[in-house]
């Protein structure tokens, strides 16, 4: 089995998706042709025939047996799914219309027990007609009309007074903004979405169905973070909160590939590798892969040989996953901007550490660790001296680079540790005092 | 009074009815009828109503007689002996002791007649005493208190001689011919009298009453009912074959109903009531009859072993188990009948037959009886002697139980009583979680070997039971065929076996069968090496939290569980996940209590009978045991891969880390040692090893755990010291860069490998390692291939600068949570428990305050330092509950630590459980080992004043 179909996770995420969201995933292995396009075709199918989308899943069938007949079931369906929509959309349509006329929606307020008797009383818009709301926006959803069932679901949320419904109207949402690649709103609606999975569902609900939820959030929350701009701090803000942690550790170990993935690339939250490395060790009997493990060649083993080579292996698994590999077209080239950015942070990482524990390294050496060439790698440590991330100096005459000691002196140690000592007893004795005088007053 | 003899006679039955278990079989049935014909005749005289005690007075009757004539006799020789030395005073204790004893003979004795031993008493006396009367002299010479004696007695006499004169009289005319001829008399009295009777009997008397007769004959039988099985079976012949059409179900009812009334009381014959009800059960009317019987016989026969300690005979159980497969067939063949403990069924609920529609309700608990027979089970495995041929033959029955409570089992989900289908289930959990793949092998060819050989098993005992059939006559009324399967089966893997009612149990059972069952599962997981599953169990479950609420005997298993996974974390090699599991159970050195396989003396204390009592029946049957010496080999091993780089590392610091106390005291103690021998048990091995290893010397090292015996219990021995081997290397390069680092300027990496005979990659990665953790200050020379040390030692001065700033810190750190304690705030917005932390941290600290004078700070190190890893594990998986528990033990900190060094976050995770609950469940000792415990001793106190 080739590498990277070694390392897909395709299968392993797609359990935890809307079927609709796996959509994406599918059209990602097609373009990277890791697999025959029949079996695609065959699994998009599959895929489509629980869902309403009829004509897409004609077309498919169409250019993948090369025919311009759609077998009967499908154009059976076809007119059940339109029947359906139909009887939906009556029965919807006096919310709808009311819903549709701006200046009725003016007199909706913030008050929804208002709103229910308003609606009830002036427009003879009952219970049954806000659940047709829903069932219609679903449908919706379920046809591929993403926009349409987003904006109803939004509707029917500000409507909607039971806390299932509601809940679950928030995850179509979601999709919908998802699919429709609204990265901002689709992050906007994670907040509360993500609020709501957290504390109250703890409230009413099973561990189970908590960690199933959280599992799904996070499965969702990919798309989003890793194709916002601000996703990748949003990643790790996320899935380092320790229930979602645990929730990684319990169920769903593969996505220690994105955490990994997110720390690397992030520059500023580099005080979570150690906790990072910590779960990688602890879950390395459930799940492996080439960015897990380049993490613990590097601060477990320091290997650095062995970094090296998995170095290469990740680079291959993030040109093959669907949301680490995505790519940004230019005019003339495509980049995956994602590789570019994790191979650069990684060498950083893989030289800082070789750093810390050598005073000496042959440069010839060095770029070779690196994958760079001699000169590029001067050029490189050079940069980095520069910018004063790192105290070394390069020796020309032996071509190698001697790291500057970073001992501690140990005057300064003892000052440091005694350093703190007179603000913490002055701090308890003014406590103490403040405690005292008052006793004393009274 | 008949009721003072049934007592009395009651406790000495035991030894006399094999007397008359003798006499009654050489004479037959005139003996036997002899018998009955003193009772009855008593019961005319005496107290004819109480005809429930009948049989038993009857019994009494002839042997309290003897008893009574020894009694007698052994006072005629007293007085014999009295005479001698001329003692009056106790010659008149002895006369009134005779008479006293007359009176109870003549209770025993028919008729007025006294016997002949104590006229012979009276006219040895009355011939003394003239004796006496006569010589003056001698009654001068008397001391007063004789002589008062003697007056009185002469007056005493002679009042009591007149109500025996004829008797005296004639004995002196021939004191020889009379005792026999009496004799002789009585029993040809006797004989006469039981023809007579007899014959009464069959003749008048109705059916009810024979029936008593029958239970009487059988009730001579006790002890060896067997031999008169026979006889008796005549009996009950008489009365329910006489005419099987007769036989209603009201009769087999009240018969029923007396028989249970009598269960439980005072010198009821245990075994003749199982014998009884068994003999019902066949003349049962109904199926529901038979089984409310037939639940009954089970009870009489859990009753037939009384105490606790000791176990049902095994011959009982093995009946008991067929009882319950007979009651399993019924209710196989009948569904509409219900057995069930909540209601009190309808008086005549059993009389509806077998072609009743509706639902028929028999009171019963299949669950209870099942796991009692479980019990019963493992407390025989516990009394038998492990090295027997018996220990080895009591286990081919366990096939035979699995076989019941699976069928219980399967049964009662069909019922779709899922709740005690889990109970049952963890029953066959626990005798199954514990055995490697090879042994649950060997059971199954044993039950497969059983399933086939039964045939002719079966055969042979249904030829004997065809047998016994005809001597007991009557073929049960209730016919049952052999519905409930008779066969096991057992599927493929213990694994499987193990996942198809583990999961039944998760779904169904209650919270302790839950929990014990998650015990099992985590054993049965680390005995097939699969640490990392074993490992997710046992933190996700939080048991460790909980334990030291819980039963005993779960304590045990989690303390079992707990070992078992510290062996299988060292056979892959994690040697600090290993040494956290284990130290725990080491720290009091009471490992074999914690594990229940013996007992160990503690110099401390004298534990109570009671405790004792208790303990052992906790011990776990032999073939459970987990191997104490390589248990101990592993934590020491594991102990001392840990601990040696640490002291190299740490000897002039002032915060000096323990990881292991248990195995430093060891260390020291065997330094103190002026000779050191060769090494003999495990603990000189590896002291040894470590002497070796502390030394860099890791040959010798490895030489000396190699050749520890207890390594042939492994599995994949080789496989194992290999690893062991690379660890020992490992920690002796560490070991002796630490040592050795001032004495070199630089070390080539080439030599080191070749030092310690490890490949350049991972010399390589062993030093970068500590490099980075700052454990070694040096640094590598890449071109040249190289180690520099930066010498950085401190002078003295420095050292001590350090100590000191290190100590102001504590006290200030240690003020601060003394004011905290003081104040109980500072620290708004906190849970609770955290403050609570926090007060403990502070008792940690006080302690350390007490001791910095010395220079160990240890204490409150462990204080200090056990906050931080724990939140680590606590984190994990639980939603933070998990890490609470623990924190305010002292030594928390320490395995911590251990776990600490590979990494392990989660290895404190489950230290902190186990401290408690290692002091948790032995509370009688945890008063005794020092004021650090007692925090722990309390909270068990606590909990355990309700359960006990």
């Amino acid at each position: 089995m080739a590498l990277h179909q070694q390392y897909d996770l395709t299968s392993r995420i797609a359990a935890h998706l809307d079927r609709h969201l796996v959509f994406p995933l599918l059209e990602f292995l097609q373009e990277r042709q890791q697999y025959p396009d029949d079996e695609i075709l065959k699994a998009k199918i599959e895929l489509l025939s629980e869902t309403n989308m009829v004509d897409y899943a004609g077309d498919i069938h169409k250019s993948l047996y090369h025919t311009e007949e759609v077998p009967k079931e499908m154009l059976d369906r076809r007119a059940e799914v339109v029947m359906r929509l139909k009887s939906l959309e009556d029965s919807a349509a006096p919310l709808i219309s009311f819903l549709q006329n701006a200046s009725l929606v003016q007199e909706l307020r913030p008050d929804k027990q208002y709103n229910l008797m308003m609606l009830n009383e002036r427009y003879q818009i009952g219970p049954d007609q806000i659940e047709a709301l829903y069932q219609y926006a679903k449908f919706q959803f379920e046809c591929g009309n993403y926009s349409g069932a987003a904006d109803y679901l939004y509707q029917y949320r500000a409507l909607c007074t039971n806390s299932d419904r509601s809940l679950s109207a928030l995850w179509g949402k979601l999709a919908a903004e998802i699919l429709m690649q609204n990265w901002d709103t689709a992050l906007e609606e994670l907040n509360p979405s993500f609020f709501l999975v957290t504390p109250t569902l703890q409230n009413f609900s099973s561990p189970l169905s908590q960690l199933q939820n959280r599992i799904w959030l996070m499965h969702w929350s990919l798309f989003i973070f890793f194709n916002h701009e601000n996703g990748r701090n949003g990643i790790i803000d996320l899935f380092f909160q320790d229930r979602y942690l645990n929730a990684i550790q319990t169920n769903a170990q593969h996505l220690l590939r994105y955490v990994g993935t997110a720390v690397i690339v992030n520059k500023r939250r580099r005080n979570m590798l150690k906790e990072l490395v910590k779960v990688i060790q602890q879950e390395q009997h459930s799940y492996k892969d080439p960015i897990t493990e380049f993490l613990e060649c590097l601060y477990v083993n320091y290997d650095f040989e062995g970094a090296q080579q998995k170095l290469r292996e990740c680079e291959i698994v993030i040109l093959n996953d669907p949301f680490l590999g995505k790519r940004v077209e230019d005019a003339t080239f495509s980049t995956v901007p994602l590789r570019d950015e994790f191979l650069e942070n990684a060498r950083l990482f893989i030289f800082e550490t070789y750093g810390r524990i050598h005073q000496r390294i042959y440069i010839g050496m060095l770029a070779e660790k690196l994958n760079m060439d001699e000169d590029e790698a001067k050029r490189w440590i050079m940069n980095l001296v520069r910018n004063s991330k790192l105290d070394a100096r390069i020796d020309s005459a032996s071509s190698s680079l001697i790291m500057g000691t970073n001992h501690l002196n140990i005057y300064e140690q003892i000052i440091e540790n005694a350093k703190n000592l007179s603000m913490r007893t002055s701090v308890l004795a003014k406590n103490i005092l403040e405690n005292v005088q008052p006793q004393g007053s009274r | 009074m008949a009721s003072r003899f049934w007592t009395q006679g009651g406790s000495d039955t035991e030894e006399e009815e094999s007397d008359y278990e003798e006499e009654s079989e050489t004479a037959a049935g005139p003996g036997e009828g002899g018998g009955r014909t003193q009772t009855n005749r008593y019961l005319k005289t005496d107290n004819a109503s109480d005809s429930d005690d009948s049989d038993g007075q009857r019994r009494i009757v002839r042997s309290a007689r003897d008893k009574r004539l020894d009694e007698m006799a052994a006072t005629l020789d007293q007085i014999r002996n009295a005479m001698k030395i001329n003692d009056w005073v106790s010659l008149q204790e002895s006369f009134d002791k005779i008479n006293k004893q007359l009176e109870k003979v003549a209770r025993v004795i028919e008729g007025d007649r006294p016997p002949s031993l104590y006229i012979k008493a009276l006219v040895m006396l009355e011939d003394f005493m003239a004796e006496a009367l006569a010589n003056k002299e001698a009654k001068k010479k008397m001391s007063s208190s004789n002589a008062k004696a003697l007056n009185s007695m002469k007056q005493k006499l002679k009042k009591n001689n007149k109500q025996f004169e004829d008797y005296i009289i004639k004995y002196r005319e021939k004191p020889e011919s009379e005792g026999e001829g009496e004799e002789e008399e009585e029993e040809e009295e006797e004989e006469e009298g039981s023809e007579f009777e007899e014959d009464l009997t069959n003749i008048s008397k109705p059916d009810e009453e024979e029936e008593e007769e029958g239970e009487e004959g059988e009730g001579t039988g006790e002890g060896a009912w067997e031999k008169k099985m026979s006889k008796k079976d005549k009996l009950m012949d008489k009365q329910f074959m006489k005419d099987p059409s007769e036989i209603t179900w009201e009769i087999v009812d009240k018969k029923f109903k007396e028989i249970v009334a009598v269960r439980g009381r005072k010198g009821t014959g245990r075994i003749e009531q199982v014998e009884q009800l068994t003999f019902l059960t066949k003349v049962a009317k109904t199926p529901a009859q038979k089984l409310e019987i037939l639940f009954s016989v089970i009870s009489a026969q859990f009753d037939i072993n009384p105490s606790l300690s000791g176990h049902m005979p095994i011959n009982v159980w093995k009946k008991c188990v067929e009882n319950m497969l007979i009651v399993l067939d019924i209710l196989e063949q009948h569904p509409n009948i219900l057995v069930d403990d909540s209601v009190e069924p309808e008086e005549k609920e059993t009389q509806k037959g077998a072609d009743y529609k509706g639902t028929i309700r028999v009171w019963g608990n299949l669950v209870s009886f099942v796991e009692r027979l479980d019990s019963e089970f493992f407390k025989s495995l516990q009394c038998i002697d492990p090295h027997t041929n018996e220990y080895v033959k009591r286990h081919r029955d366990e096939p035979m139980f699995l076989v019941l409570a699976q069928d219980v089992q399967d049964y009662l989900e069909r019922l779709g009583d899922f709740k005690a289908a889990s109970k049952v289930a963890l029953r066959r959990v626990e005798l199954v979680y514990y055995k490697p793949q090879e042994v649950y092998d060997a059971m199954r060819r044993l039950a497969e070997r059983r399933a086939d050989g039964e045939d002719k098993d079966d055969a042979e005992a249904g030829e004997e039971g065809l047998v016994q059939e005809e001597i007991r006559g009557p073929l049960s009324f209730v016919v049952v065929p052999e519905v409930a399967s008779r066969v096991p089966s057992f599927p493929e893997s213990s694994r499987a076996f193990m996942d198809s009612l583990i999961s039944l149990i998760y779904k169904h059972g209650d919270e302790r069968t839950k929990a014990r069952t998650m015990l099992c599962d985590i054993y049965h997981h680390s005995i097939f090496d699969e640490f990392a599953v074993a490992r997710d169990l046992l933190l996700m479950s939080h048991l460790q939290d909980g334990v030291q609420h819980m039963d005993r005997s779960t304590q045990i298993l989690f303390n079992r569980a707990m070992a078992q996974l510290g062996l299988c974390a060292f056979r892959g090699g994690l040697v600090p996940e290993a040494f956290g599991c284990l130290s725990e159970l080491y720290t009091g050195g009471r490992v074999k209590e914690l594990l229940a396989q013996g007992v160990s003396q503690s110099r401390y204390h004298e534990k109570t009978p009671e405790q004792e009592k208790l303990e052992r029946r906790n011990q776990m049957p032999f073939h459970m045991h987990i191997n104490l010496e390589l248990l101990e080999a592993v934590h020491l091993i594991c102990a001392m891969l840990l601990e040696v780089p640490n002291m190299a590392a740490n000897t002039h610091d002032s915060r000096r880390r323990v990881i292991s106390k248990t195995f430093r005291r060891l260390l020291e103690m065997s330094e103190r040692q002026t000779f050191t021998g060769p090494p003999e048990n495990v603990r000189d091995h590896v002291m040894a090893a470590t002497r070796a290893l502390t030394k860099g010397d890791f040959q010798q090292c490895f030489a000396v755990i190699d050749s520890l015996g207890t390594w042939k219990l492994l599995r994949e021995r080789e496989a194992i010291l290999d690893m062991l081997k690379a660890k020992i290397k490992d920690e002796a390069l560490r070991t002796f860069l630490v040592t050795y680092s001032s004495c070199y300027d630089s070390l080539s990496l080439d030599r080191l490998a070749a030092m310690f005979g490890l490949s350049e990659d991972h010399a390589h990665s062993v030093a970068s390692k500590m490099m980075i953790s700052e454990e070694l200050q040096a640094s590598w020379d890449q071109p040249t291939r190289c180690i520099v040390f930066h010498n950085v030692e401190p002078t003295r001065l420095q050292a001590l600068a350090f100590q000191l700033t290190d100590k102001l810190n504590i006290l200030a750190e240690s003020n601060e949570r003394a004011y905290e304690a003081r104040t109980g705030g500072g620290l708004d917005g906190l849970p609770p428990r955290r403050r609570g932390e926090g007060q403990d941290y502070t008792g940690g600290g006080g302690g350390g305050g007490g001791k910095w004078q010395d220079g160990s700070f240890s204490a409150s190190q462990g204080g200090r330092q056990q906050g931080r890893p724990g939140y680590g594990g606590g984190n994990r998986f639980g939603g933070g509950q998990q890490g609470g528990g623990g924190f305010s033990r002292d030594r928390g900190g320490q395995g911590g630590r251990g776990g600490g060094g590979g990494g392990g976050g989660y290895s404190s995770g489950y230290h902190t459980g186990r401290y408690q609950d290692a002091y948790g469940r032995s509370p009688y000792q945890a008063a005794v080992k020092g004021s650090q415990h007692e925090t722990s001793a309390r909270m068990v106190s606590l909990s355990r004043a309700g359960r006990v």
